[in-house]
């Protein structure tokens, strides 16, 4: 059960490999789900970085989801192409993390939570009734890439892995640097963090812009692969309750947990849906119990805890 | 005399409410020495230690560090000028081990200026040597014990590379040996860093032993200020520390 670094460093090669050549043997259905495992990895990677890292949880985040899928939407409808639509949404969630973090970060503790989810509704107002620019509650539509569903979805595919793979790059390198020290400071304790020379309302805005941009790079990609979005779709806070749950699932502020939370709790999805499929809500929800139940730590987070105590003994050993 | 000054307080206040929990108090500290900061419980030595670092807002009055007034300045930026302190009541990085406690402290702090990981990692074991932490380093903060994570926190400090520390009831809780061990530690460091250090303090064998000078507080007010000697003889001091009576009788005697 324990594995040295090197060891999962070529499991983790190996698994990233078979993923990459998986769209040239798998049919279109599979390839839809993986795709949908990757795209809740990324959100529920931002979240982490918020929230296992720095412990404030942005419950509103799927506003950013739906910020990128409706700038996506809008400037591709202006002929821009796909790439600067999205790096446009991402810009533009930036902006509106940073708008309303900057006042509500100030504060401390759980308020931000709650503040969040005002946010995330008073964009989807926004959204529902600019009817004009977006379309309205109907929804809207984005244009349609050429070429059969088999070829297309492999695209999208390889765009959320992609996606997938550099945002977790990303968290796990910051995480190594002062700033990442910083973050998990304010987690611990936010007045000594204070006290030590920590800016924190400085590093809980920049945090929150890094998760609101990946959050609302996933959301591009969703809306570009759907090519139909409705406000209530993208705006949903399901999103967000079930990128919670995924991440409470796969180790709360470990590198590799959202991925692994995201496989698990999309597989067990698929197989409560195929063999449950009036109960299998209650079913996903039983499972979920007993999971946190018995490992409330996450997969991933289990195992690393694990690992630590065993290099305090060898620790112990050699100061002996 | 004037260039040796390092922290000057002027008339510092704090009401809460109608309390006045600190009410117009001026000292001034040197560079390098270890002042007590006394008095009985309430007196408001927390207050003040928190009001100087900027953890609470103040009333009225203006703190001076190496001449620059540093009154409105946030915690952090307090931190980041060189004044650093502990907390009565520990205030642990949980869910990091005692290494990278110690770490955050020199990513951050004055030392935070322009360093690199490699940098402050380096300084961060020299200081868990220091102060004899070295078997601990590995360990999860919640798995260790009071006068270690005192000893966590000091190091912390420490790691900051300060030029004062406040360091707010280090020996509570700590058993007579650990007392001396720890005061110890503080002269020791002080020596090798060249630090001021402000020490607020319940045990009365503790200041008096390793202080230069001590301030005593009481409801709020600054009513004693000297050598250690000239403080346990004031009739005042002792009136605040054990009532009344006992103070006359020491008069008398």
């Amino acid at each position: 059960m324990f594995i040295n670094r090197n060891i999962k460093r070529i499991i983790l090669a190996i698994c990233l490999i078979i993923l990459i050549f998986l769209p040239k043997f798998i049919a279109g259905y599979g390839i839809r789900i993986l795709t949908a495992i990757f795209m809740y990895a990324i959100i529920a990677q931002g979240i982490n970085l918020m929230s296992g890292y720095m412990g404030y949880l942005p419950f509103g985040n799927a506003m950013f989801f739906g910020v990128g899928a409706y700038i996506t939407a809008i400037m591709m409808a202006k002929g821009l192409t796909f790439l600067w639509a999205m790096i446009l949404g991402g810009i533009a969630s930036i902006l509106v993390s940073t708008l309303f973090g900057l006042p509500v970060l100030r504060l401390r503790g759980h308020y931000f939570a709650i503040a969040t989810i005002g946010v995330s509704g008073a964009l989807l107002s926004i959204v529902q009734n600019a009817t004009e620019i977006t379309g309205g509650a109907m929804g809207t539509t984005l244009p349609v890439i050429e070429g059969s569903p088999q070829v297309t979805y492999s695209y999208f595919y390889w765009g959320m892995l992609t996606l997938m793979i550099v945002v977790t790059l990303i968290i796990s390198y910051v995480m190594k640097t002062k700033f990442g020290y910083g973050i998990r400071s304010i987690k611990a304790n936010e007045e000594a963090a204070d006290a030590m020379g920590i800016n924190t309302t400085q590093h809980k805005v920049i945090t929150w812009a890094i998760s609101a941009f990946f959050t609302s790079l996933a959301g591009s990609i969703y809306a570009y692969w759907m090519s139909f979005i409705a406000p209530d779709e993208v705006f949903n806070i399901m999103i967000i309750v079930h990128a919670i749950v995924i991440l409470l699932i796969g180790g709360m502020g470990t590198v590799l947990g959202p991925i692994i939370g995201a496989f698990i709790i999309e597989l067990l999805s698929e197989v409560a849906w195929s063999n449950f499929l009036e109960y299998h809500l209650a079913v996903m929800g039983i499972v979920t119990l007993i999971i946190i139940f018995f490992i409330p730590k996450g997969v991933v987070g289990t195992f690393s805890e694990i690992r630590k105590k065993r290099k305090i003994r060898q620790g112990e050993k050699e100061a002996v | 005399m004037k260039e040796n000054l390092i922290l000057k307080i002027e008339s510092l206040s704090k009401n809460f409410g109608a309390l006045k929990a600190v009410d117009e108090v001026n000292f001034e500290i040197k560079k390098g020495e270890i002042v007590g900061l006394i008095g009985p419980n309430g007196a408001g030595k927390t207050t003040v230690t928190s009001l100087i670092t900027g953890a609470l807002p103040k009333t009225a009055g203006r703190v001076f560090f190496n001449n620059i007034d540093i009154s409105n300045l946030k915690p952090y930026q307090i931190a980041r000028k060189g004044l650093a302190r502990t907390f009565q009541v520990v205030k642990p990085l949980i869910g990091m081990t005692v290494e990278e406690n110690i770490l955050v402290g020199s990513l951050y702090g004055k030392s935070g200026r322009n360093s690199n990981i490699k940098d402050a990692c380096r300084r961060t074991r020299e200081i868990i040597k220091l102060v004899g932490l070295d078997k601990k380093r590995n360990y999860s903060v919640s798995d260790i014990t009071l006068p270690d994570l005192k000893r966590m926190e000091f190091a912390r400090v420490l790691a900051m590379e300060p030029e004062v520390v406040f360091l707010d009831e280090v020996m509570a809780g700590l058993n007579p040996a650990e007392v001396d061990e720890a005061s110890k530690l503080v002269k020791m460091v002080r020596d090798e860093k060249d630090l001021t250090i402000v020490y607020i303090e319940h045990i009365m064998k503790a200041v008096m032993e390793i202080s230069e000078r001590i301030i005593v507080l009481h409801h709020g007010k600054k009513i004693k200020e000297g050598s250690p000697q000239e403080v346990a003889d004031d009739p005042a001091v002792i009136e605040a520390y054990l009532g009344k009576r006992y103070a006359a009788k020491e008069v008398t005697k």
